[in-house]
Parts: structure tokens; C-alpha cells; sequence
């Protein structure tokens, strides 16, 4: 058997360093790794993401991340539809937040034509936006704990946001891709009781939430699969762009709400959750905390819906409400204008960002006059960590990627566009 | 430090340096695992016991849920007058604003000289419609609504799934309305 | 006057017969309802209903549901009728074989467990269950009124460690499925498959000697005999009152042993996909999952017998109770019997039912962290229990 060295590319020192931290045999020439490639099609990859893994015994020594397998084309089919048939393709963006896509599209577009909205659209966007960020956090939980095996959280994060989803649908019609902002407002007003309603939804979730952390949190099995796992420092996330609970779960509290506040978010009172080693566990504790940030930032948005106009005034941006449509001319041909050309926002360029779930989703807009857009380009949060995590996972084991990459919350839509 | 949730304490980190006795022996908080399922458990048998049904599913399509939504964007309903032609008038603002261009309209003349224009060949593809309800919302007569159900829109074979106008009039339950009313997603 | 058949008595023939034919019976019995509690008391704790639709159409237009067992006894049939695809498999006689080895160690550990204490069969046929039989009670009061059994399959004196050793070759199964499917991800599932099971199987070992330690035996009848003895007066010397400490190391070894969460590395579905059984199909992959199940139940039954008293009623004797305050009750043998008998199926009931709420309710270990738990921490511990015990026996106690 001819002597194998293990090639130069397979970062060796970094593999020695992270071994000696985890007290593992270091694996040297002689050892002959094995090529495993875990597919697109894997139960525990959230949407596709393939995977070439190079192992000696369990301990990955190489790994290569292809993303890319959900690209659908998004930013060239900006380019064919006008601004308002745009708008269902960015809820399939982050399909497990989208109303967040949604209203960052919106407000992009709003921008560049120099609309303020209503008082109500604010605070009802700042509702309907942590409502999202709450059930996309759900689902990458109950990703977390099913895919290392605990089945039950599972299902009760399912269930709670179930409701969530439902609740939502008696606002804006589907249960995930909502289509609900409008540029300039909404697309209508929420009916009469959904306030209510949802204060007692948001309570039933709290004895689920209980239970999770009672099933979760000291669990000495849970810690072990989850601390010490997947580290990286802050030096690092932040060199790679890394925004969201992934560069606060490193300790640096950077969060787009508060460093460029946007909605309401300055005038409710919530805090920003940071961890301290940059692990898995910390990540998951980011997260956590975030569901808790976000249901009293729901909370008090509950109590302090103003009424009021919904849809600001702007003609040229949005379609006019159907009593002028069915009633008057002008509405008529309004309508007919805005349909046919779609919104014709000024020429220019302009970058604005939102605090996705994953971290800053910004929306680069450049016009030319018309009504479609000449160039939309999307920062998806989730690509950068894409980057970094063939770092993260060197040095760990086979069983290892799967809550690491768990706790990224690669949500394919949104990394692939 | 802002206010707490009543129920919900926030919640609390657990450094990985400073693990408590309890936390590093599996079997105490293990046991607490245990007991939240089996409270469950109990919960659930105790309602099939007493007759009642144990659990949140709900058995489709025997029951609906009591909370499906009214407003959920269902198959589409062409609105009809009294008389039962379609109250479309083949102005083709609905295919013009579909992001899944799957509406086909081609319109002819119409008899009467008020109405001047009535859609001959009204198509829907069902299996390119994404439900975003744009048509609905584009419609300036109020011509298209959609039903919060979604029967019988399955189908076995792809181009019986493009339901024409006859169809699409007389899905379950038909509308029937010469006066146009508020907005009707 | 005995009547032989092929030189074995023939009342000893039929009555052997008619147990080992009831005991394997009812673990194949209950690996169908360990995979029918799999789904529905999973069902039941995590909020939902279950499989409820297969059922089988009675006159009258209504169907028997049974609650959802029909589901599994569906499963069975279409496992049986589905494609067995042959794969590029190394070594197609390994592949086959590896099913049995999975599976048979799971169902003879138990011959050696006794479900019910002695049987006076003259005595049997006059409880009220069973004296409206036409000729039988006759027969026996007349021509053996001194025949007794027991109910076990076989009556060694190795009890034990004729358990442990059938129970060693079913990590042939998990190796040579693994390495005989020409799969990477199988491969895996049949190295951590191995290195856990021996692991564990040693702890399991260490952790039962205090117990032989204290009663002297390894034979599994005297062990129960030795519980129902009474402490103080009115303690029966069960295992878990005895040796507390090694019950938790053993129900920790047996489960991993038993490669059941939170220890079913072997087939961790979010990452291997089913580990050392993913190129099986049909029956033989419903083999590997009842010989599980059957596990699950096995696992139960030990549990039973050494901690928890077996088959015995405390305070309940050949004759009747005697209880601790010095009153008796009598109770006929007829009931005495179905006395233990229930009383060994309800702890063999309960304990399925814990094994399985575990199972749910816990997340998997990694690899390395499985390892230092059985090396490391069980080992060890197993061993302190053991010098424990002997320095309290010593000193005079129990």
C-alpha cells in the first residue's frame, strides 16, 4: 500500500489547531480519507445544498459547500416584470419570513420615490415584520431539534407556528407568500377582531415555549452536541460580512433595527440578545432570545396601532382604492396606467437594507424611469455564511455539520435567489 | 433591560465553563424531558377518554379548521349577472397584471351596445396560477373573486387543468351580482 | 403408565410446546405494538392523532380501526409485497445473512425468563378459568396430581450469561449489513453500530455484577426467587431497593445496546439516512426494524426481572398473601398464577411505555460523546458500585 500524504489543500494547520482544542488524534500521512458527499437531497440540508466531505474515520478534514442548487433566476426576472408583478418573487426570497422580503422590496422602491408612509403602515409593517421574524426563528429551531433528534420541540414549534400562519392568512390571504406590502402602504387593512385574536394566539404559544426550554436548554446531551461546536471568532464574521443572530451570537450587537432604525423599531422598547463564544449554542440562545424580543415588540405594537389612513396618497405608486376605480374616471384610467406601465419610480440608484432573520437583507435598486426595474440585485444574509463554512466545520466531525449548519438557517431561497 | 413577557421569563445563558452539578449528570434533567412529554401525554389521553378529541389535527376533509381563514386565496369564481352571462368584460387588466401570465382572454362583441365587449375564450391555468390574487386586485369590475376553498383543483393530467370560462362559472357556489359591491378579494 | 413421544414424555412435550409457543408468541406479539406505540404514543405526546385510516370494512359499512393497529398490521403486508430490489451489494450471502443475525438473538434471549412462578397443573385445572374444560381436569387430578413446571422456555443455570452471550452476536448483524451494502453512509452506520454495541455490552455486564454479587446467582429463576424475599419484615428485596444505583447504569447500557434514542447513532436519520440498513427493502429491512422493537420489549423484560421483582406480587406466596402484619389471605393457585403473570405484563407494559417516552423526548448523542459516556463514565461507575457492594456485604448487610 503506497504511503498517501494528504495534500497541501487540505489546510492542514487548521485542522491541527481546532484537533488539539477538541483533544483529538491528529490524523497524519498514512491515513487515507474517504470522499462522502452529502447530496442535494439529504433529509437534514434545508432546501439543497451539497456537500463534499472528506473523512478519516469520522473527523472531516476537508469539506467543499456547493450552494446554489434553488438559483431560480430571481434578479433577471426583476428585470422583465414591473414593480408591483415583482412583488410575489421576493416573497419566495426567505420563504419562511416573507413578509420581512416583502416590505424591504417595498420600502426600497419607496425610497427612490420619496414616499413617507402612514403612521398606521408603519406600525402595522413593524407588527407584521416580527410576526415573520418570530415564525421563520420557529422553524430554524425545530430544524435545530429534529435533526439531532429530538422529534417532539419539533412538532410543538410546528404547532405554534401554525397558528401564527393561520392568523396571518385571515390578513393577507396565504399562509406564506402573503404578497401583503404595496409600495406606498399594504395591500388592505386587517380586519376587525385580528388584534384580538392575536394577543390570544401569541399567549398560547408561551406554554410551548416553556416546554422547549424545559425539553432544550439544560439538557446535558444538547449542551454537548451544541457548545463547543462550530465556533467562529469575531474578527472573522465580521471580515466575512456576516450580519444577524450569526455575528451576535459572537458578542458584537449589530443589529440594523437599532443602528439604522427603520418602522418603529426606535420607539418600542425591546433589546438586542448577544452571545459570547460564537458557537452553536449560542446561536440557538440568540435565537431564543430573539422569539422573545419579537413577541414584546409584538406586544406592544398590539396596544399602539394607530388608526388612521392606511395607504399613503401617492397616484403614482400604488393602485387607487376600488370606490374611485368603480366610481370615477379618473381613478379608472389611474388604474388602468398603474396596471398597464406598472409604478414609474424617478432614474437613480439606491441601496436600502432591512434586518432579515439571517442578518442585513438589502435591496440595490437601480432605475431607469420606466416601470420595471433595470437592475435588482439582492445581499442575501445567508450567502456570506455560505462562505465562511467550510471554516467552521474543519476539524469537527461527520455528526457535527448537522447542527452547525442547522444553527446557520441557510434558507435556500434566499441564498440562491 | 426591557420589560419580560408575563409567563415567559427571558431566557437564561448557560456558559459552557460554568456547568452546574445538575446540569453535568444526565439524569435530572432528563427526568424533567420526560415528565413535559408525559404531561402531554396524560393531557391528550385524559380528553380520548372522555370522549373528546385528543390533539390539534384536524381530519381533512372530514372537518374543517375552525380558524381556516375566510380570506385565503382559493380557486377563482367568474361572477355572473342575473342573467348568467359572465359580468366580464374582456378588458384584460387581470392578464395583463398576473406575475405567472396563466390568464388567457380573447374577447369578441358583445350584443348589448352598454356592455361592449365579453370575453369568448376565458382560460385559467391552474397549475401555473400562483394564488397571489393580482387578478382579483386588478379587476375594475369586480368580474373575478376567489373562494377561501381550494376542492377540486387537483388533477391528474396537465392540460385539464387549464379550466376554461364554463367552468370557472359554475364551480360551487356560483355568485350572482348585476350591482357592483365593495372590493371583493 | 407415561406415554412417550419419540421418547419425551408427552405431557412434558405438549406442555413445553404450549409455553415456548406463548412466550416467542407474545414477543412477536409485542414488537407489532412496540411499532404501533412508536406511532401512536408518539402521536399522543406530541399533540397529534396518529395513523387512524387503514381499518378492515365490517358489514354494515363501518370499519375496525382498532386505533390504528390495522395501520401497522397494512405496513406488514406492504413490506411483504414490495419490491426486494437486488443491490450491487460486495457479498450477496452476507447481505442476506445479516438480517438473521439482527434477528434472532432479539427473540431467544428470552427463553430463559420466567413469565410466572411454578404451575401445579392438577391444581391449574380446577381455577375457575379453566375447569369447564370437557375431560382435561379429570385427566390431570387422576394421573398426575404432582406435575409442576415453570413457566420458562428453558431452565439453564447460566441464565444470565447465556443472555449476554446470545445477546453479543447481533452486532454481526449491524457489521455485516453495513459493510456488505457497498454504501459509504451504510459503512458508517456499521462502525459506530459495532463500536457501540461492544462498548456498551461491557458496561452492561459490570454494572449486573453487584446484583449476582447479592443473590448468589446467576441462574434467572433463583434471582427472582431471591426478591421475593422480604427485608426487615416487610420489604421485599427487590433489585432497585438493593443496588438503585446500578439500575440506572444498566437501563442506560441496554438502551444503547439496543441502539435506541438517545443512543441510535447507528441509524441517525438526519445524517446517515438509515445508517447500516439503508440498501434493505421490504421484508428484510422490516426485519432489522422488528428485531428493534422486539428489543425494545427484551430491554423491558430484563429490566423487570432483575430490579423490579420479575414476576413476583410482594407479600403474595404459593398459598396466598401474608402480608407483613401478620394477617394471610387465601388465594387459589389458578389465581396465583394469573396473579404473576399480570403483574410481570403490567411491569413489562410500563416499562415499554418509559423506554418509549425516552425516546421521544431526548435528542442523539455525537459519536465521541457516546464512547466517553461508556469508557468513561459507566465504567467506572460500574465498577465503584460493585466494590460498594461488596464492602456492604461484607460488613454484614443484606
Amino acid at each position: 500500500m503506497p504511503e498517501q500524504t494528504i495534500p497541501a489543500t487540505y489546510k492542514i494547520e487548521e485542522v491541527k489547531k481546532r484537533r488539539e482544542i477538541l483533544e483529538l488524534p491528529i490524523a497524519g500521512p498514512g491515513d487515507q480519507p474517504i470522499k462522502v458527499n452529502i447530496g442535494p437531497s439529504h433529509p437534514a440540508m434545508h432546501g439543497t445544498i451539497k456537500m463534499i466531505a472528506e473523512l478519516v474515520g469520522e473527523s472531516i478534514v476537508n469539506i467543499d459547500v456547493e450552494p446554489g442548487f434553488l438559483h431560480r433566476g430571481f434578479e433577471k426576472m426583476m428585470e422583465d416584470h414591473n414593480y408591483v408583478t415583482a412583488l410575489p418573487y421576493t416573497d419566495r426570497l426567505n420563504y419562511v419570513s416573507a413578509m420581512i422580503n416583502n416590505f424591504g422590496y417595498a420600502e426600497t422602491i419607496e425610497k427612490l420615490f420619496g414616499i413617507e408612509v402612514t403612521e398606521r403602515c408603519a406600525w402595522l409593517r413593524t407588527l407584521f415584520a416580527e410576526l415573520s421574524r418570530v415564525t421563520d426563528h420557529y422553524t430554524c429551531q425545530a430544524a435545530i431539534c429534529s435533526e439531532i433528534g429530538a422529534m417532539t420541540p419539533f412538532l410543538y414549534l410546528m404547532q405554534a407556528r401554525d397558528y401564527i400562519w393561520e392568523h396571518l392568512n385571515w390578513a393577507s390571504g396565504a399562509r406564506q407568500t402573503y404578497s401583503y406590502a404595496r409600495i406606498g402602504g399594504l395591500a388592505r387593512d386587517i380586519p376587525d377582531g385580528w388584534l384580538g385574536k392575536l394577543k390570544e394566539i401569541l399567549d398560547s404559544n408561551i406554554p410551548l415555549l416553556k416546554d422547549i426550554h424545559g425539553l432544550m436548554d439544560r439538557n446535558r446531551i444538547f449542551l454537548d452536541r451544541t457548545q463547543g461546536v462550530g465556533e467562529i471568532s469575531k474578527e472573522d464574521a465580521i471580515n466575512a460580512g456576516i450580519t444577524g443572530p450569526f455575528l451576535r451570537s459572537t458578542g458584537i450587537d449589530y443589529d440594523v433595527r437599532k443602528a439604522m432604525p427603520y418602522h418603529k423599531y426606535a420607539e418600542v422598547d425591546w433589546e438586542v440578545p448577544v452571545g459570547k463564544y460564537g458557537d452553536n449554542y449560542d446561536r440557538w440562545f440568540v435565537r431564543m432570545r430573539e422569539i422573545e424580543e419579537s413577541l414584546k415588540i409584538c406586544y406592544q405594537c398590539i396596544e399602539r396601532i394607530p388608526s388612521g389612513p392606511l395607504n399613503v396618497d401617492a397616484f403614482q405608486a400604488h393602485l387607487p382604492d376600488k370606490a374611485e376605480v368603480y366610481d370615477n374616471i379618473e381613478g379608472l384610467i389611474n388604474h388602468f396606467k398603474i396596471i398597464i406601465d406598472g409604478p414609474k419610480p424617478p432614474k437613480g440608484s439606491i441601496y436600502h437594507c432591512v434586518e432579515g432573520s439571517n442578518g442585513e437583507l438589502g435591496f440595490f435598486l437601480v432605475s431607469d424611469g420606466s416601470g420595471h426595474a433595470y437592475r435588482l440585485h439582492v445581499r442575501a444574509p445567508s450567502l456570506m455564511i455560505m462562505g465562511q463554512l467550510d471554516k467552521i466545520i474543519i476539524g469537527h466531525q461527520l455528526a457535527d455539520i448537522i447542527p452547525i449548519f442547522g444553527t446557520v438557517n441557510m434558507v435556500g431561497g434566499e441564498c440562491d435567489r | 433591560m426591557s420589560q419580560q413577557i408575563p409567563g415567559l421569563p427571558d431566557m437564561t445563558y448557560i456558559d459552557r465553563e460554568k456547568r452546574t452539578f445538575l446540569d453535568q449528570i444526565y439524569f435530572w434533567e432528563i427526568t424533567r424531558g420526560i415528565l413535559i412529554t408525559t404531561k402531554h401525554f396524560f393531557r391528550n389521553m385524559a380528553k380520548w377518554l372522555t370522549f373528546r378529541k385528543g390533539g390539534v389535527v384536524i381530519l381533512y376533509p372530514e372537518e374543517m379548521r375552525p380558524d381556516y381563514s375566510q380570506n385565503n386565496r382559493g380557486r377563482h369564481i367568474l361572477v355572473q349577472r342575473s342573467d348568467g352571462s359572465p359580468r366580464c368584460v374582456a378588458c384584460k387588466m387581470c392578464a395583463t397584471n398576473c406575475p405567472a401570465e396563466c390568464i388567457t382572454i380573447v374577447a369578441e362583441e358583445s350584443d348589448d351596445s352598454n356592455i361592449q365587449k365579453r370575453p369568448k375564450v376565458f382560460e385559467i391555468d391552474v397549475s401555473r396560477c400562483i394564488f397571489c390574487g393580482f387578478c382579483v386586485e386588478a379587476c375594475p369590475v369586480d368580474a373575478i373573486r376567489m373562494a377561501p376553498t381550494t376542492e377540486e383543483l387537483a388533477g391528474y393530467n396537465r392540460f385539464r387543468m387549464i379550466y376554461d370560462k364554463k367552468t370557472l362559472m359554475t364551480w360551487k357556489p356560483t355568485v350572482n351580482d348585476d350591482v357592483v359591491h365593495g372590493y371583493n378579494p | 403408565m407415561e406415554s412417550t413421544f419419540f421418547g419425551i414424555n408427552t405431557v412434558t412435550f405438549i406442555t413445553n410446546l404450549v409455553i415456548a409457543g406463548g412466550i416467542f408468541g407474545f414477543m412477536f406479539t409485542m414488537g407489532a405494538v412496540m411499532s404501533w406505540s412508536e406511532r401512536k404514543q408518539s402521536a399522543q405526546l406530541q399533540d397529534r392523532i396518529g395513523a387512524n385510516r387503514a381499518g378492515i370494512p365490517l358489514p354494515g359499512g363501518k370499519s375496525l380501526k382498532v386505533w390504528g393497529f390495522i395501520n401497522n398490521i397494512a405496513d406488514a403486508i406492504k413490506c411483504l409485497v414490495k419490491e426486494d430490489f437486488k443491490p450491487r451489494a460486495y457479498d450477496l450471502f452476507m447481505y442476506n445473512l445479516a438480517i438473521f443475525f439482527a434477528f434472532i438473538p432479539a427473540v431467544i434471549s428470552v427463553a430463559v425468563i420466567p413469565f410466572a412462578g411454578e404451575v401445579h397443573l392438577a391444581e391449574l385445572f380446577q381455577s375457575w378459568y379453566l375447569k369447564w374444560i370437557p375431560g382435561l381436569p379429570e385427566y390431570f387430578a387422576t394421573n398426575l396430581p404432582n406435575y409442576v413446571f415453570r413457566v420458562q422456555v428453558a431452565n439453564l443455570n447460566v441464565g444470565l450469561l447465556f443472555v449476554f452471550a446470545v445477546g453479543s452476536i447481533s452486532v454481526f448483524g449491524a457489521i455485516l449489513a453495513g459493510w456488505s451494502s457497498n454504501n459509504k453512509f451504510s459503512m458508517m452506520g456499521a462502525l459506530r453500530a459495532c463500536s457501540q454495541m461492544i462498548s456498551y455490552e461491557v458496561a452492561m455486564g459490570l454494572a449486573l455484577l453487584g446484583i449476582i454479587f447479592i443473590y448468589q446467582t446467576v441462574d434467572v429463576w433463583s434471582l427472582v426467587q431471591g426478591q421475593r424475599e422480604l427485608a426487615f419484615g416487610w420489604l421485599p428485596k427487590w433489585g432497585i431497593v438493593l443496588q438503585p444505583f446500578a439500575f440506572f447504569l444498566f437501563i442506560a447500557s441496554a438502551v444503547a445496546e439496543n441502539k435506541r434514542m438517545p443512543f441510535d447513532l447507528p441509524e441517525a436519520e438526519s445524517e446517515i439516512i438509515s445508517g447500516y440498513y439503508t440498501e434493505y427493502s421490504a421484508f428484510k429491512m422490516l426485519m432489522f426494524m422488528f428485531a428493534e422493537f422486539i428489543e425494545i420489549c427484551f430491554v423491558a423484560i430484563m429490566i423487570t426481572t432483575l430490579f423490579f421483582g420479575g414476576y413476583s406480587v410482594p407479600y403474595l406466596m404459593a398459598d396466598g398473601f401474608h402480608w407483613p402484619w401478620g394477617a394471610f389471605t387465601a388465594v387459589s393457585h389458578g389465581n396465583v398464577v394469573l396473579l404473576e403473570l399480570g403483574s410481570f405484563l403490567t411491569k413489562v407494559f410500563f416499562f415499554c411505555f418509559l423506554l418509549q417516552q425516552a425516546r421521544w423526548s431526548l435528542p442523539r448523542f455525537r459519536y465521541d460523546q457516546l464512547m466517553r459516556l461508556g469508557w468513561k463514565y459507566l465504567l467506572p461507575l460500574a465498577l465503584l458500585n460493585l466494590v460498594v457492594t461488596v464492602i456492604i456485604v461484607a460488613l454484614g448487610g443484606f
